[in-house]
Parts: C-alpha cells; sequence; structure tokens
C-alpha cells in the first residue's frame, strides 16, 4: 500500500516537470527569440557542452568553495553570538541594537568593502555570503535559547547543573537545536543566492555566478538560463542532504517526538 | 430644417480645411510625420560619446527631429555597452551610443539593428600602476588588468593585443571585467595592477597620481573602431526619414565638436560631472578622433567580428550585411557634396 502511494507520488512529480519543460518548449518556439527565452531544448544543448568541456564542473567547484568560506563563517560567528545573545541579558542588550542596524544591510552593498578588506581573493566572495547567511543562523539561535522551556532549566538546576556553561550545553542547546538547524538551512538559501553576488565582481575566471554575468554580457541566453538552473539544483541537493543529516542524525532523538 | 444647411456648411468646410491644410503641407515625404513621437537614446559616461551630449545640450535632437513628429528624446545612461545592448534588445532605447563591438554578440543573438554612423576611433588607454615597471608587453605577464566586460570594445582590443604579442590572455594575465567606476576603485586599492579604459578613465587617474598611461589603444591597433550609432531595424524599416535626419544631426554635432574642443569639453563636463579641467585635458591627451563616417570603421569592426568569433562569444561570424547599413550616410554625404 505504502509503496504504490510512493510510486504514485512520484508519478506525480514526473509528470508535473515534464508539463512543465513541454509547456517552457512550446512557448518558447511560439516566442521564437532566444534571448527572450530560451528552449528548453536549448538550454539542453549548452547544458551538454559546457559539461564536456569541463567548464561546469570547474565553476561549481569554485562556486562550492566560495559558499563553504561563507557558511563556514556564518555557522562559527552566528551559533556563538545567538547562544551568548539568547542565554545573557546583558550581552543581548548591548549587542541587539549594533546587529538590528547592520541586519537590513543587503548583502550587495558590503561588495566594495569586501573588496577593499579582502581584495579580488575567494574570501572576499565568501564575505558576501557570510553577510547573507549569517543574520538567519544568529537569529533562529537567539529564538531557540530563549524559547528554552523553563521547566527543563529549573530541572537542570535541581538535578546539580548549575554552571552557565553546563547548563547552555547540557540543557539549553539541545532544546534550541531544531531553532538552530532551521536558521542554518534558511542561511545556506540565502547564502547560495548571495553567490551570485559575490562573484559579480569578478574574483576568479571561474564561477557559476560570474559565469551568469559573463555570458549575461555576451547575450548568451541559452548559457545564463543553464548556470542558473544549476544554481537552482545544486541548492536543491544541498537542502536535502542538510535535511537528511539534520534529522538522521542531529535530531535524531526528536524522532516519535512529533508525528 | 435649419439643421440640414448647417450640415452642408460644416462638410464644405470640412473638406475645405483638408484641402487647404494638403496644399499648405510639405511637398516632400520626408518632412510628413511618421507617427513616432519620442526617441530613446542609450549613451555611456565617455568622451567618446560627446557628439551625442552636444546634440542634446545644444537642443539640435528635438529642433532637427520636430518636422517629423519627434515631441521628446529620452536618453539613458550604461556605465558599459553590454548593458546598453541589454536594454536595446529589451526594446528599451531606439539609437545607442555604443562601442562597435558590444552590437556583435546582440546582433549574433538575435537583436534586430544595424550601425548607421561612426562615432569615434581609438581612444583609450592601458594604465598601469606606478610601482610596477614597463618596457615591453611583456612586463604585463602574471597582472591583473581590469578591463570593461567580455565583448564590450576594451575587452577585445586588450585581449587581440596581448594575442599578438604572444601572451595568452587566458592564462598568462587576469582579466576582470567591469565597470569604469569598479575598475578605477580596484586600482586605487592596489586589487588590480592595471586597467584599460575608454577616456576621460585615464586622465581621472592619472590626475590621482597612482597610476600611468603606458601604452594608448592607437598603439596597439591603429585607427581602430570605436564607438558608432546603433539603431532598430524597426526605425529603419518604418521610419527611414527619421534614421536620415537623425544621422545629419550626428554629423552636425560631430563637425560642431571637432571645431569647439573646449565647448565640448565643458558639454562632458556638465552631463557627465567630471570636472572641466579633466574633461579638457582628456580631449588633449587622448589619441581618439570623432568622427561619424561609418565607413572607417567597417573594417576593423569585421575584424571584431572574427576576434570575437574565435573567442567563441559569437555563434557566427557576422557580416557586413548583418552589422552595417551605409545607405542614409552614403546619401547623405553625397547630398551634401552636391549642395
Amino acid at each position: 500500500m505504502v509503496q504504490s502511494m510512493d510510486i504514485r507520488r512520484r508519478i506525480l512529480e514526473i509528470t508535473s516537470v515534464a508539463s512543465a519543460i513541454i509547456i517552457w518548449e512550446i512557448t518558447a518556439r511560439i516566442i521564437n527569440k532566444k534571448y527572450i527565452l530560451p528552449s528548453f531544448s536549448e538550454v539542453g544543448a549548452a547544458f551538454l557542452e559546457l559539461v564536456s568541456e569541463g567548464e561546469l564542473y570547474r565553476d561549481t567547484i569554485t562556486s562550492l568553495n566560495y559558499f563553504a568560506i561563507g557558511m563556514g563563517a556564518a555557522i562559527a560567528v552566528g551559533i556563538p553570538l545567538g547562544i551568548m545573545m539568547g542565554w545573557f541579558k546583558t550581552f543581548d542588550k548591548a549587542v541587539d541594537p549594533i546587529i538590528e542596524i547592520i541586519r537590513p544591510i543587503p548583502p550587495l552593498a558590503w561588495i566594495t568593502f569586501a573588496i577593499m578588506w579582502f581584495g579580488l581573493t575567494k574570501y572576499a566572495a565568501g564575505f558576501v555570503i557570510f553577510v547573507g547567511a549569517v543574520f538567519p543562523i544568529l537569529v533562529n539561535t537567539y529564538t531557540g535559547f530563549r524559547n528554552t522551556p523553563r521547566v527543563l532549566v529549573e530541572s537542570g538546576k535541581v538535578l546539580g547543573c548549575i554552571k552557565n556553561r553546563d547548563l547552555i550545553f547540557r540543557i539549553a542547546l539541545p532544546a534550541a537545536l531544531p531553532a538552530i538547524a532551521t536558521g542554518v538551512r534558511v542561511g545556506m538559501g540565502v547564502g547560495w543566492m548571495c553567490v551570485v553576488a559575490a562573484e559579480l565582481f569578478a574574483v576568479s575566471k571561474y564561477g557559476l555566478g560570474w559565469k551568469i554575468w559573463f555570458w549575461n554580457d555576451l547575450h548568451h541566453m541559452d548559457i545564463v538560463l543553464t548556470y542558473m538552473l544549476v544554481l537552482g539544483l545544486i541548492a536543491l541537493v544541498i537542502d536535502r542532504l542538510f535535511r537528511y543529516i539534520v534529522q538522521e542524525w542531529w535530531l535524531k532523538w526528536q524522532t516519535g517526538v512529533v508525528v | 430644417m435649419i439643421i440640414q444647411p448647417l450640415k452642408i456648411l460644416a462638410a464644405i468646410l470640412i473638406t475645405g480645411i483638408i484641402l487647404v491644410s494638403g496644399c499648405t503641407a510639405p511637398q516632400e515625404d520626408e518632412d510628413e510625420p511618421t507617427g513616432l513621437t519620442e526617441l530613446r537614446f542609450g549613451y555611456q559616461p565617455s568622451t567618446h560619446q560627446i557628439a551625442y551630449m552636444a546634440a542634446d545640450a545644444n537642443g539640435w535632437w528635438l529642433e532637427d527631429l520636430a518636422p517629423y513628429g519627434i515631441t521628446s528624446t529620452e536618453d539613458k545612461l550604461f556605465a558599459t555597452g553590454a548593458p546598453e545592448m541589454l536594454a536595446m534588445l529589451a526594446g528599451e532605447i531606439d539609437v545607442a551610443y555604443v562601442g562597435s563591438t558590444p552590437p556583435l554578440s546582440a546582433i549574433d543573438q538575435g537583436l534586430e539593428a544595424k550601425i548607421v554612423a561612426g562615432a569615434q576611433t581609438q581612444g583609450s588607454d592601458l594604465v598601469l600602476a606606478n610601482d610596477l615597471p614597463y618596457e615591453s608587453p611583456q612586463d604585463l605577464i602574471g597582472l591583473k588588468i581590469a578591463t570593461f566586460p567580455p565583448g564590450t570594445l576594451q575587452d577585445t582590443v586588450l585581449r587581440k593585443w596581448l594575442l599578438d604579442n604572444d601572451i595568452d590572455p587566458k592564462e598568462d594575465v587576469t582579466i576582470l571585467g567591469m565597470g569604469g567606476a569598479p575598475a578605477i576603485t580596484a586600482l586605487a586599492s592596489g586589487n588590480v595592477d592595471a586597467v584599460f579604459l575608454p577616456h576621460p578613465n585615464p586622465t581621472v587617474i592619472e590626475s590621482e597620481g597612482y597610476a600611468r598611461v603606458v601604452v594608448q589603444s592607437g598603439e596597439m591597433w591603429p585607427d581602430h573602431a570605436c564607438c558608432v550609432v546603433l539603431v532598430t531595424q524597426e526605425l529603419i524599416d518604418e521610419h527611414p526619414v527619421i534614421v536620415e535626419q537623425i544621422i545629419r544631426t550626428h554629423i552636425k554635432a560631430t563637425r560642431y565638436i571637432i571645431d569647439n574642443p573646449d565647448e565640448a569639453a565643458q558639454i562632458f563636463s556638465d552631463d557627465i560631472g567630471v570636472p572641466y579641467n579633466i574633461s579638457s585635458k582628456s580631449i588633449q591627451d587622448w589619441d581618439g578622433e570623432w568622427v561619424s563616417d561609418p565607413n572607417i570603421e567597417l573594417a576593423t569592426a569585421l575584424e571584431y567580428a572574427k576576434v570575437q568569433y574565435d573567442l567563441g562569444y559569437t555563434d557566427k561570424l557576422l557580416t557586413q550585411d548583418d552589422l552595417f547599413d551605409l545607405s542614409f550616410y552614403n546619401k547623405i554625404i553625397a547630398e551634401m557634396d552636391e549642395e
């Protein structure tokens, strides 16, 4: 029974994607202007050429490198800062106004400073991604800590968990993990979107975002669309992978807590 | 009963007005309004395109085009030719003052437009940081050079010149595509070693004192074509008289700025906001020349088409028929010679 439902779901997914592709192909052929809407077959041909030349592989590796630098920094800064703000009220009051001023500034606005501070390097690209990703992680970590049930904290204290360090790591952190996981997931989405902005200023000759700008300047919209779709697909894979890791390891204890 | 004679009188009057207006209308079709009332221009913040700014500042676009029904003009300023061509592809501009290379990839990808007049030749410089030595192109190996994005004239000329000097533009140097202002910032902050940009950028950089001009684009590629006037095929097909007048006004403006370089510098300064002393010095120092004859730019434009095809920027090797419509200019010049 479950198996047949699974098959039905798969058929539905495949039909949905296939329908979208057919509508896209027909619409593009009706418009018949490659620069307005390249057809699926033109994008497919561009994709195969980029793969055969090895170009797509180099671009993907380059972008993932920037993403790893940006996300790594965002996690390293966002989670500890969120914990500190969520647990220590004085620290929260001191830091919160600064965070609230910086948070609304779009990552794109930081590009000039990224170049000035880090040069035309992968760290400059990583910085722009960091700016996009750090705040969702920080805010969710903060919220997770603020919402730690008081009963858990009191129980911990009764059972001899007195020190702040013990309360944070043994009580509040496990309770806040679902919120932190959500923050990292949202941060990854924003960070991946920032890859295109981060590569706007040509830190290297490769990268998915850089190639979007490059081919955009040459008006090859079939290649631009190919890179856009590759960006989307990689984001999807990263998200699925993260969800799997979180559900299978990070939050395995939650299995059965909720339906 | 009175209504009937009134109707007859009104009919006679209307017929009379139509006949009279027919008699007093311009004799030549060329002077009749074409149905188009607004023209949209695209240009860039460069001394290369002062002809557009001069015609605009002197009110010539509206004055000269008014007999053909044009009541307003609009212009859009673009950092480089690439976004300007995207705007033309999107149907946002009718006439573009642009380098002769950005139209290549756009036309290759389906833009229906033609070069109908020249605007200027040469006029870009390679500017190198003061602390770096320069004796020959070989000194550039290993350096980071910022220039306009792929497919622009500067990108094409620079790459060809490097290749001509046995330097692989993909492996031996790092060429970074960006607009003029970001390129200057990158040079000032030491993030790139050199820039190759159109005027007045080289003069702006030299005036700051942290870099100097080492090669002018005329040395890289003597008499190379630079900016042109590009109009949409729709304008050519549906409003040829307007295209003809655009070229006439452009010729007038080009002659004006050649004869009056100080006024040209002032017009540029007022339009773009560059100080007068910088724009004036730029016009004195550059190796560029304002022209209006597209025939002068034809040969190198076709060479650019070959370079871009070899670089893989265009899918097909574009020909003169794909890129140029010389008929308007040649007709105007023949008429001017007769006069």
